[in-house]
């Protein structure tokens, strides 16, 4: 069991409201599987991404991650969790400006344990979202599918168990879209688990299970037939 | 660390225009100091080029009012410093040659002269000048450092014989005889002729003292045949072992009190002052000096660190985006703050860097206007003091930096990253 969450629930407390946004939530994940979560905005989806990725914290309920309980672990050693295991794909691809392509890949591996072989590891990374050639372009000379795709290298650069991402396609085109969808299902097919956060259901269509929540609940949690799903060719080089 | 810097020169650089002001204020403070610490440097080493000419190993003896009659005579004039006789109304005329040559005798004394100052027109052709008329005993030219270029000085007989000789300043060497050889021309001083028989070097001094524009003469010279006078202004002692200065000085003392008849201390009409002595006070007025402008300048600093520090929170608000980004992808709460901090050192010490390069040119134009004035003035920029400066300049950094960067290492990762 890669992902057990029991009994997690979230509140925002402003002044005397308090705003329940996740209720009772129960999940597991297993490692290797292709989940989306799904939603209408404001369903608590964001939220749930947050707390599976040790982004936020929950009010009360309990995280298990690999068979530990995260309860007890402090700021630090969950920047190292995030930073060792989980990889994040964002709607808005959050690369930093006046930096190349390739010193955006490697900003993971600075906040890493290994220092050597930064260059390396990221060329790699580079290669698997077939963007080697532009690896020494600045990161606002790129388009926005290939800024996806230095993402998801970015994401994938400190070999982590699990990817998550956030409206992937949210802001690029229909082919560049495809061409995101295309290459997380290939990590999925290699052993990645991925979740996908979306409110879109062609493209959580892609993965194998769609739990979809609303106001703060699991209202549904089914797996995607194989006859059922959507697969993307690579459009985009 | 190494990363640290880089993304820190990719922040400096975004804004450069923005990276210039903040640092100014740094900029202004850092330069001021260096270019007091600098110019201060200068003039010790213009000051220490006097002393060498003057004579290095020296303690003078000069006429003054008794510590017992200031009270009155201050009262009287009004006056608050006027103790020294060459600049009172009432002269002390107890100072003689024989007390000069009884100092002489005391072991650790090499030579002594005595010496009397007056003021004439003195004239070659149709050239004439105001000019100050320096008497000497020939013992003079064994103590003094100032080196003849042309001609010779004159002797101890000379000296007693009245001689009517003269040895003349360069400068007033230059424009008395502008390009002719002065040597065995005749020059009026006052009512006699006198025969120049030397021409000083260029020393390089500055205002009404300056012995370039000066005429040396001997002493019983000015004081019989010019100011009708027995009696002397001042007398330089010369000395073997100046470490023994202080016990020299108080030789001489005893020797002039005994002279003049003096038992009690207070009723003393002469002041004796070792070279160490006159140094000392120059060093306090020169270190008052220095640290009343530091002290100005760290006003500079003060204001250019609150500068850097607002800048810092303008940054890190700038940057929530990407500090949560780095959140997310890993980063611990100190990694974001050394980030922000060495960014903060990085700008203070470009700020000290310039301020440096600035405050050390500003030194140079300085020294080169003194040494256009003739002044033996070097450029000098202490390295302690670069040093100091830098590293005062990245204190600065680190003292304004810390809070912003703690803001920024507090941030919560989900809030930074929705700001985007």
């Amino acid at each position: 069991m890669l992902i057990e969450l029991k009994n997690i629930v979230k509140n925002y407390e402003n002044g005397d409201v308090i705003t329940h946004v996740l209720k009772d939530i129960n999940l597991t994940v297993e490692e290797g599987e292709f989940i989306a979560i799904i939603g209408p905005s404001g369903s608590g989806k964001s939220t749930l991404m947050h707390t599976i990725g040790f982004l936020d914290r929950p009010t009360s309920g309990e995280y298990i991650f690999e068979g530990e309980n995260t309860k007890d672990l402090d700021d630090d050693q969950l920047a190292v969790i995030r930073n060792k295991h989980i990889g994040f794909v964002f709607q808005s691809f959050n690369l930093l400006p006046r930096t190349s392509v390739l010193d955006n890949v490697i900003l993971p591996l600075l906040y890493s344990d290994s220092k050597i072989g930064h260059e390396k590891k990221a060329k790699e990374a580079l290669a698997a979202v077939n963007l080697t050639e532009r690896m020494n372009y600045m990161s606002n000379q790129i388009s926005g599918g290939q800024k996806q795709r230095v993402a998801i290298a970015r994401a994938l650069v400190c070999n982590p168990k699990v990817i998550f991402a956030d409206e992937p396609t949210g802001n690029l085109d229909s082919k560049s879209g495809s061409t995101v969808m295309h290459i997380l299902e290939n990590l999925n097919k290699e052993g990645r688990t991925i979740i996908l956060v979306t409110h879109d259901l062609n493209v959580a269509n892609h993965s194998k299970r769609i739990v979809t929540i609303r106001d703060g609940e699991i209202v549904s949690d089914r797996k995607v037939e194989e006859k059922d799903r959507v697969h993307s060719k690579q459009i985009e080089d | 660390m190494n990363n640290n810097i880089k993304q820190a020169i990719r922040g400096v650089k975004s804004n450069p225009s923005r990276t210039f002001l903040t640092t100014l204020g740094i900029m202004i403070g850092i330069g001021t100091v260096i270019l007091v610490l600098s110019a201060g440097e200068g003039f010790k080493s213009y000051i220490n080029s006097q002393i060498d000419a003057f004579g290095s190993n020296i303690i003078t003896l000069e006429t003054s009012l008794p510590d017992s009659t200031k009270a009155r005579s201050n009262s009287g004039s009004g006056s608050k410093q006027a103790n020294s006789s060459a600049s009172n109304a009432i002269p002390i005329t107890s100072l003689k040659m024989r007390d000069v040559e009884d100092i002489k005798n005391i072991p650790n004394v090499k030579n002594a002269y005595g010496a009397s100052i007056g003021q004439q027109i003195v004239t070659y052709k149709n050239v004439s000048k105001n000019v100050f008329i320096f008497g000497a005993s020939a013992d003079r030219f064994d103590i003094d450092k100032g080196i003849i270029e042309e001609g010779r000085g004159y002797s101890s007989q000379e000296d007693k014989a009245l001689a009517q000789v003269v040895v003349l300043g360069n400068t007033l060497a230059t424009s008395l005889f502008d390009g002719v050889d002065p040597v065995g021309k005749l020059i009026r001083i006052g009512n006699y002729n006198f025969e120049v028989i030397g021409v000083y070097a260029k020393k390089g001094g500055f205002g009404p003292m300056n012995d370039d524009d000066q005429a040396f003469i001997p002493v019983t010279t000015l004081q019989k045949k010019i100011q009708g006078i027995d009696y002397l202004i001042y007398s330089v002692i010369g000395l073997i072992d100046n470490t023994k200065a202080d016990a020299t000085a108080l030789d001489v003392a005893d020797i002039v009190r005994k002279n003049h008849y003096i038992t009690d201390p207070i009723r003393d009409d002469f002041k004796v002052t070792t070279q160490s002595e006159s140094l000392g006070t120059f060093d306090t007025i020169l270190s008052a000096v220095t640290f009343l402008l530091i002290a100005i300048a760290s006003i500079s600093l003060l204001v250019g660190g609150v500068g850097v520090m607002n800048i810092m929170y303008v940054i890190v608000t700038e940057r929530i985006g990407e500090i949560g980004l780095k959140k997310a992808l890993g980063a611990r709460n100190r990694d974001i703050m050394y980030e922000f901090l060495v960014e903060s050192i990085l700008l203070t010490i470009i700020g000290g860097v310039i301020g440096v390069m600035g405050g050390a040119f500003g030194a140079f134009v300085i020294s080169k206007i003194a040494q256009s004035l003739g002044l033996a003035w070097k450029f000098i920029v202490p390295i302690w003091g670069v040093i100091i400066a830098v590293s005062v300049s990245g204190i600065i950094g680190i003292i304004f930096g810390v809070f912003p960067a703690q803001n920024a290492a507090k941030l919560n990762p989900i809030e930074a990253l929705n700001k985007e």
